[in-house]
């Protein structure tokens, strides 16, 4: 049983990884912009749809022009609607963009049609990797690393360019932020097209484990919902601790309580909330308190 | 001047009459047929999800049976017919949207069910409010057993009767099997089933885990029934849920390891998940390149492929199927008297491969032949991934012998 237990830890982490980015957008996005974005899935959705659609035309060498695409969408969402949110109360946000969510569901279901789209992973990573106690799919390593790599390249562009500097200043005090000359508002746009591309990206790579549907953003939109609120709302450090504790929860009860699993994630977030009301590495954020 | 005035007054109130009839019968023209539209359609209510993750199946199931209807020239009794397509948002909501197609849209029966819970909830509602209904997708047992009511008819055999028919190509893989269904109605009937058919060729249940519905990662699972080292995987997931295991069981090397099995799955779920990924073998109420199948449904087939340039998947043929059986019915009743529509549907009847199909008159089920499919070694087709192994029953003495007489059925009818 333990060596059963240890091979669960093992895979929920793995999943784990895959809720650290599709949160991480969300969080970039909650953090830097105060903005609920229900409409995060559907980004999500996006990233695997052009991805698929672009590897159709040019093989793998389409995929980051896919990426581009929604980046790309995301930016014109942010300047369409998105910035007129900016000075309302959350809850709009919150309805405008689960309105624009459905709306968007709608549009891909009627461009690629309900049918799921194939999209699997390249043979040579199909199978199994064994590593002491742990067995992994090889395709959920390749996704780890993915994500390590896309994660040391956010903390590296945060800390050491000025574009990381505006955001991060601009996220505390936008205010100060313009009046040091700083265009504020193609910062937030591009800040929303980087949490999107994030977004996409966490769909490209969930393509070949998900079924790629028009509905399958629903699928990404709770857990990481619930990974930023068990991090703390727009905790970076707080969304890859979270992320990795909801995959090994999830994880270890479809172990003893398979039926449970779903409501597991939910019964961590009460949890933590009723023990550290802002999240786990929330802190006060003077702009929403 | 007088006159002038006099004669201008009168052309004035002429012309103010003639455009007042002319608007008035412009008016008329336009709103007659919006009337007659609105009052003298015959409506029939369609309940089919509209999102979730039954609606790929649903689309599928919507489609034909909106090509039935026009097939049928979209007149019923001579007179116009349409069908109000209404959403399946859970169990609940889709009881109040049956209630509300009949209080509202006045429909004189209903089609739907895409989930066997959702079947149920407008099973009662059907029962209560006395409209004939289809089941076109349900697979629940109880819909046509302990919940059965006179005016509910179900076209997919039950969860027992399909499982049976499975256990000769089951029993030579292996007595030791592991279980993974979904959450619900279905997924607990398939369990149900095939633990006692294991038990009476004396098979071990080696792991059972009951998945909510929905579930998009399975490697847990997976990694259980890794260890559990069964004979063979036993399903009762549908839909995306099953696409997506698949996928993730392919990617930890275990598509060729351990057979999977599973009743009642839809083309839609296995076309999804790509060619390479899937394995197994299942129940199916139809394929479209059985060579076995009627001219009507070789008929169907086509104009599906025309219309909608793509095969029809089984689920569209059982849309389809449901609704002209009920459409036939109708026009069989000369009314639409509830009463008269069920009297027809249990009259109904044709001969298919041997087979005569008819509902059984003590709960209400289609008896008629469904398919074994094996999925094929080699997919070169992204349309053909099945090989069809049994045709089951062959006959009408077998048929009996598979669908279970009136003293097998959980069914208590009640007089209409």
């Amino acid at each position: 049983m333990l060596d059963m237990l240890i091979m669960q830890a093992g895979n929920g982490l793995a999943l784990g990884f895959l809720y650290v980015l599709i949160a991480l957008g969300l969080s970039i996005i909650f953090g830097l912009l105060g903005i609920v974005n229900f409409a995060h899935g559907v980004f999500f959705a996006l990233g695997a749809y052009f991805s698929l659609t672009m590897f159709n035309i040019m093989g793998w060498w389409g995929i980051p022009f896919a990426m581009v695409i929604v980046a790309v969408i995301g930016m014109i969402t942010e300047i369409v609607i998105i910035r007129r949110l900016y000075d309302k109360e959350p809850l709009v946000s919150l309805i405008v963009t689960f309105s624009f969510s459905l709306l968007a569901e709608a549009v891909i279901r009627a461009i690629w049609g309900a049918q799921g789209q194939p999209f699997n992973a390249p043979d040579w990573l199909n199978g199994i990797i064994i590593a002491g106690p742990f067995i992994f799919a090889s395709y959920r390593v390749a996704v780890m690393v993915c994500v390590a790599v896309i994660l040391a390249a956010f903390w590296a562009f945060m800390r050491f360019t000025k574009y990381g500097r505006i955001l991060r200043a601009g996220s505390r005090d936008p205010m100060m932020v313009q009046l040091l000359g700083i265009n504020l508002p193609h910062v937030l746009t591009g800040t929303f097209g980087l949490g999107c591309l994030l977004a996409a990206l966490a769909g490209l790579l969930a393509a070949p484990i998900w079924d790629v549907t028009p509905g399958m953003g629903e699928a990404a939109i709770m857990p990481a919902f619930v990974v930023i609120t068990i991090g703390g709302l727009g905790s970076y450090a707080g969304a890859i601790v979270a992320g990795l504790a909801v995959g090994l929860v999830q994880s270890l009860t479809i172990q003893f309580m398979p039926e449970a699993s779903t409501a597991a994630m939910y019964v961590l977030m009460a949890v933590v909330l009723l023990l550290r009301p802002r999240g786990l590495f929330g802190e006060q954020w003077e702009r929403f308190e | 001047m007088t006159e002038d005035t006099g004669s201008f007054k009168l052309a004035t109130s002429r012309r103010r009459l003639l455009g007042t009839a002319v608007g008035g019968a412009a008016v008329s023209a336009l709103a007659m047929p919006h009337i007659a539209r609105a009052a003298a359609p015959i409506r029939i209510g369609l309940l089919q999800a509209k999102e979730g993750s039954i609606a790929l199946q649903a689309q599928y199931l919507q489609q034909g049976t909106f090509l039935a209807l026009e097939q049928m020239g979209n007149q019923l009794l001579g007179q116009p017919a349409e069908i109000v397509w209404d959403d399946e948002p859970s169990a609940q909501g889709a009881g109040q949207n049956a209630l509300q197609l009949i209080q509202q849209q006045q429909v004189v029966a209903l089609l739907g069910g895409s989930l066997s819970d959702a079947a149920l909830a407008e099973e009662a509602v059907a029962g209560q409010y006395r409209v004939p209904f289809i089941v076109n997708n349900g697979a629940a047992e109880a819909i046509t057993g302990a919940k059965c009511n006179p005016y509910t008819f179900r076209l997919q055999p039950p969860v027992p009767v399909q499982a049976a028919a499975m256990l000769p190509y089951l029993k030579g893989i292996g007595k030791r099997w592991y279980f993974l269904s979904a959450s619900y109605a279905f997924g607990q009937d398939i369990v149900a089933s095939f633990k006692q058919l294991l038990a009476s060729i004396g098979g071990t249940v080696v792991g059972d885990d009951e998945v909510p519905v929905g579930t998009s990662d399975y490697s847990a699972y997976i990694l259980k029934i890794r260890e559990a080292q069964p004979d063979l995987v036993i399903g009762g997931l549908t839909s995306g849920d099953l696409s997506n295991f698949f996928k993730q069981w392919t990617q930890f090397g275990m598509k060729d390891k351990i057979p999977f099995a599973e009743i009642a799955v839809g083309d839609t779920d296995l076309w999804s998940v790509g060619r390479q990924d899937v394995a197994g073998i299942y129940t199916s109420l139809w394929y479209y390149r059985d060579p076995n199948n009627s001219a009507k449904d070789k008929a169907f087939a086509a104009a599906y492929q025309a219309k909608y340039n793509r095969p029809a998947a089984d689920k569209a043929w059982m849309g389809w199927y449901c609704a002209r059986i009920m459409f036939e019915a109708i026009n069989a009743a000369g009314s639409t008297k509830p009463e008269a529509i069920v009297a027809a549907l249990q009259n109904w009847s044709e001969v298919d491969n041997g087979v005569t199909v008819h509902f059984d008159k003590w709960n209400n089920q289609l008896v008629h032949r469904f398919l074994i499919v094996g999925v094929k070694k080699d997919i070169t087709n992204k349309w053909d991934y099945f090989d069809v192994l049994q045709s089951v029953p062959s006959n009408d003495a077998q048929a009996a012998q598979v669908f279970g007489s009136a003293s097998d059925s959980a069914c208590h009818m009640t007089p209409l």
